[in-house]
């Protein structure tokens, strides 16, 4: 494999360089960290050129910052911004032409030095420039928008031939070598060896006159414009993937069968596993407590069938991806309700701590996935002056939040009012991506307009449903750096969550079912369940698929929850627990590239990070073994949207080396 | 930043008309921009008989595509037609690997600004190799003056927009504006050299550093 490091830019010639700095006193210098070259270890190999060039005049540089992808302007203001400019006079710019206006508009008011000139990309003497891809291939487009690779064997002599015929050779050629420059081959003889191995000829009846008003700066400013407000819409960074939620979007949510064996792991929320507080061989019954909270941060675990315990024993969890310990239970289809669950008819005047006793006593965590306790989350150390409700579902195929916000308006209310209670909250945002219409005009029609709830419509881009996003989205402020929402007086609960709290307090039913979106490829009968915790994943394929569970894993990649932050299942014998949002299951891929290639700095994770991180970073100091060194680029702050992960342009599993990271940052910060 | 649009239906339906057919779908950059479901609606339109069909990210990358090719390699034969879905690289990448086969691409591909760098923005560079920024205040004369003067304005443009097109600014009077504001219009008086335009017509080819 050979790869093009296509820079972009060069220091300009020394004497040029000298010429400068004679017009100066006190320069800062910023310099880009370079793009699209492998990228093996920080260098500031130009810094240190320039440096050299100078001699004595460096005494004229009062500041130096490199600044990795300085034409991102989002990311670069910030950064130049942030430094200290009082001391200069001027600023010196090394990167390509674009950083260096991007600099100059900022700093209007300072004079701004190029000390770099850009690289030539296109080898050729064409007034085309070529285009590398995000790859460092050899391989060059010049965007001209009328593609001539259907006439030329897929060789392009736009950005091939030194004199950018389009009508055949020139007939200077010699041996199939360029007159303009011998170290080219030349096209035109590459195009008709080509054609020829195809089969096919160069007629001159195919080429038509090129239409050189193409592209139209009306199309490319449109192109731009669009581009541009996509990417900025809402929040920095972020994906537009294919929703795919057409599937279930209108399937109201029915009752999955229950399960002949249910299989509940004790682990079921953030904080100590529950302790299990039946035995062997005992009777229970639906909604009976089996396991007890071990600790503040922990939650009772309820059962959601009446049966008998036939074993507790170890599984694989869904979530760790390793043998955690469940409650095996027998179902005896009786369906007898534990007579402890009981509704609360006035639940409205009951005292708040009274309301986190029944929130924690049935077993409410966070249905979004992280499962936090509830109770704990109710009772902040700090004060708290805005509710989010969290119904964006962001992830592609979910609805499960989408049919409860469609199916449960009331319910929602009512939980909303019982956590304004708690939390002694005035204001509530419920916020709802823009794709979700018949969520936000149900909720709309059952809203008390003299409430202060109001209902926000946000436009649709992952991951908007991550908490720190939509506070940043809704109320512009900025979770600190190893903050919590609650740190900025914030506490943002799911609306699935919001429904389970008004279960638990009106209705008196413990968490032991929950909403899941079962979709993805293939199915036969894709929708939004009813779901008992504990139903095991077989149960779910046998349903919705019409397949016995064997061979399945083979061919299909189950994840649980949505197709971007699921987790990859191993094993069917894994059941529902509290955090299952969807099972979404996928073709796997037709080919599993193979090996991870080397990080090319093509900057799309730094584009995409919704947190304004450097992932590239992360996997640099990973595979170099440098554990500790991604702490200066906080890591800590990764809420793992995996964003990052799915743009890579060669397959890095950067979520990997984020964990790894993590868990040191962590250990260290222990220490 | 390249992006694609689908080519015209007269131009590429006859060429492929009753022929057995592969496809080639990028979604290597479609989080910037490339019309995936316009591919969708494309491909269930055709009437063609579709012997298999590989998607994948980044078709620029040739290690990539050599493996999905070795995976359909059996389709890939079948097939009279290899049909892509990219920007022009891409085409480039799977032509130059199955070199005896009929590859056509059904997309144009065009360029937005700030492509040789990572965002969409107002800025170009046009990668001259003589960088002209210190003469003019960071406004680049070469990319954005459609007439790609160098020596100041040519004198057409009125309230400040070009001639050519009014729609956008004169960027002589931008560089002048910008000047003026840093007190430093006397730069404009400057000698300068006449331009190499060599580094720029004939450069070195792109360097080859890992073997």
């Amino acid at each position: 494999m050979s790869l093009i490091d296509y820079t972009k830019f060069r220091l300009k010639p020394a004497e040029e360089v000298r010429g400068t700095f004679k017009q100066i006193n006190r320069i800062f210098i910023l310099s880009c960290a370079k793009c699209y070259k492998i990228f093996e270890e920080e260098n500031e190999e130009e810094y240190t050129h320039l440096l050299d060039i100078l001699g004595e005049d460096h005494k004229k540089i009062v500041g130096h910052a490199m600044i990795d992808f300085l034409c991102n302007n989002f990311l670069s203001e910030k950064r130049i911004l942030n430094l200290d400019l009082s001391n200069c006079d001027s600023v010196g710019v090394i990167s390509c032409g674009l950083g260096v206006q991007f600099v100059a508009k900022l700093l209007e008011g300072k004079p701004v030095y190029t000390l770099a000139d850009s690289v030539q990309q296109s080898g050729n003497s064409t007034t085309e420039i070529g285009y590398h891809g995000i790859s460092l291939e050899e391989e060059k487009c010049a965007g001209c928008s009328q593609c001539y690779l259907n006439l030329t064997g897929g060789i392009c002599p736009i950005t091939n031939c030194a004199k950018g015929l389009l009508n055949g050779p020139c007939g200077g050629a010699t041996d199939g070598k360029c007159e303009v420059n011998s170290s080219f081959d030349c096209a035109w003889v590459k195009i008709h060896e080509r054609l020829k191995k195809r089969g096919e000829k160069f007629t001159l009846e195919s080429v038509q006159i090129r239409d050189y008003s193409r592209p139209s700066l009306k199309l490319k400013s449109d192109l731009s414009l669009q581009n541009q407000t996509l990417r900025g819409e809402g929040f920095y960074g972020g994906l537009h993937p294919l929703e795919k939620k057409g599937k279930t979007a209108d399937k109201k949510i029915e009752s999955f069968p229950e399960p002949k064996i249910a299989v509940i792991f004790l682990s079921q929320h953030a904080g100590r596993r529950a302790e299990p507080s039946v035995r062997l061989g005992d009777k229970v019954k639906v909604g009976q407590k089996i396991g007890e909270a071990d600790g503040f941060i922990s939650s009772p675990i309820h059962s959601s069938i009446s049966g008998k315990v036939i074993s507790i024993e170890e599984r694989i969890h869904p979530a760790f991806q390793r043998k955690d310990l469940a409650i095996i239970i027998e179902n005896d289809g009786g369906n007898k309700f534990d007579p402890l669950i009981q509704p609360y008819k006035d639940f409205e005047n009951l005292p708040k701590e009274t309301l986190l006793e029944i929130i924690r006593e049935r077993g409410i965590v966070g249905l979004g996935g992280a499962m936090f306790p509830t109770h704990v989350k109710l009772s902040p150390p700090k004060k708290i002056d805005t509710l989010i409700v969290n119904g964006c579902e962001c992830e592609p195929y979910l609805n499960g939040d989408n049919r409860i916000m469609i199916q449960h308006p009331k319910e929602i209310f009512v939980g909303i009012r019982i956590i304004q209670g708690i939390l002694g909250v005035e204001r509530v945002f419920v916020a709802v991506e823009d794709n979700k219409l018949e969520a936000i005009t149900t909720l709309n029609k059952f809203l008390d307009k003299s409430s202060s709830v109001e209902i926000v419509s946000l436009k649709t881009k992952y991951p908007q449903g991550a908490e720190k996003v939509l506070i940043k989205r809704i109320l512009d402020r900025e979770v600190p750096s190893k903050g919590l929402p609650l740190d900025v007086g914030v506490v943002v609960s799911n609306v699935g969550t919001v429904f389970a709290i008004y279960q638990a307090v009106v209705e008196g039913i413990p968490l032991f079912q929950r909403v899941i979106t079962v979709s993805g490829e293939n199915l036969a009968r894709p929708g939004n369940y009813w779901v008992k915790i504990g139903t095991p994943f077989k149960d779910i394929i046998e349903y919705c698929f019409d397949k016995k569970g064997g061979g399945f894993l083979e061919e299909y990649e189950l994840k649980m929850g949505g197709p971007i932050m699921g987790i990859s299942q191993t094993s069917l014998d894994s059941s529902v627990i509290k955090g299952t949002t969807g099972f979404i299951v996928l073709r796997k891929p037709p080919v599993k590239v193979s090996e991870e290639r080397d990080c090319i700095k093509c900057g799309r994770c730094v584009e995409v990070c919704p947190m304004q991180l450097y992932p590239l970073y992360y996997s640099l100091y990973g595979r170099k073994g440098e554990p500790g060194k991604a702490i200066k680029y906080n890591v800590e702050d990764c809420m793992e949207c995996r964003c990052c992960e799915s743009v890579c342009s060669s397959k890095i599993s950067l979520l990997s080396f984020i964990k790894q990271e993590k868990e040191y940052a962590c250990s260290s910060n222990k220490a | 930043m390249l992006v694609v649009q689908i080519k015209p239906e007269e131009e590429i339906l006859p060429k492929i008309s009753s022929k057995r057919l592969f496809i080639f779908e990028c979604l290597g950059c479609q989080e910037v921009y490339f019309p995936t479901e316009d591919v969708e609606k494309f491909i269930d339109n055709l009437k063609e008989e579709i012997v298999g069909k590989a998607s994948l990210d980044y078709l620029c990358n040739r290690e990539f595509v050599k493996e999905y090719i070795e995976r359909y390699s059996k389709q890939i034969k079948k097939a009279q037609i290899l049909l892509v879905f990219s920007c022009g690289v891409g085409v480039q990448i799977v032509s130059s690997l199955l070199e005896d086969k009929i590859v056509y691409t059904c997309c144009d591909t065009l360029y937005l600004n700030g492509f040789q760098g990572l965002t969409v923005q107002e800025f170009n560079c046009d990668q001259c190799g003589e960088c002209y920024l210190n003469y003019t205040g960071g406004i680049c004369p070469i990319a954005q003056c459609p007439k790609h003067l160098l020596n100041g304005p040519c004198g057409g443009s009125q309230n400040g927009k070009c001639e050519v097109d009014p729609d956008i600014p004169c960027v002589w009077q931008q560089i002048v504006d910008r000047l003026a504001k840093l007190g430093r219009l006397d730069k404009l008086e400057e000698l300068v050299t006449p331009r190499n335009w060599s580094v720029s017509l004939i450069s070195e080819p792109p360097v080859k550093r890992f073997p």
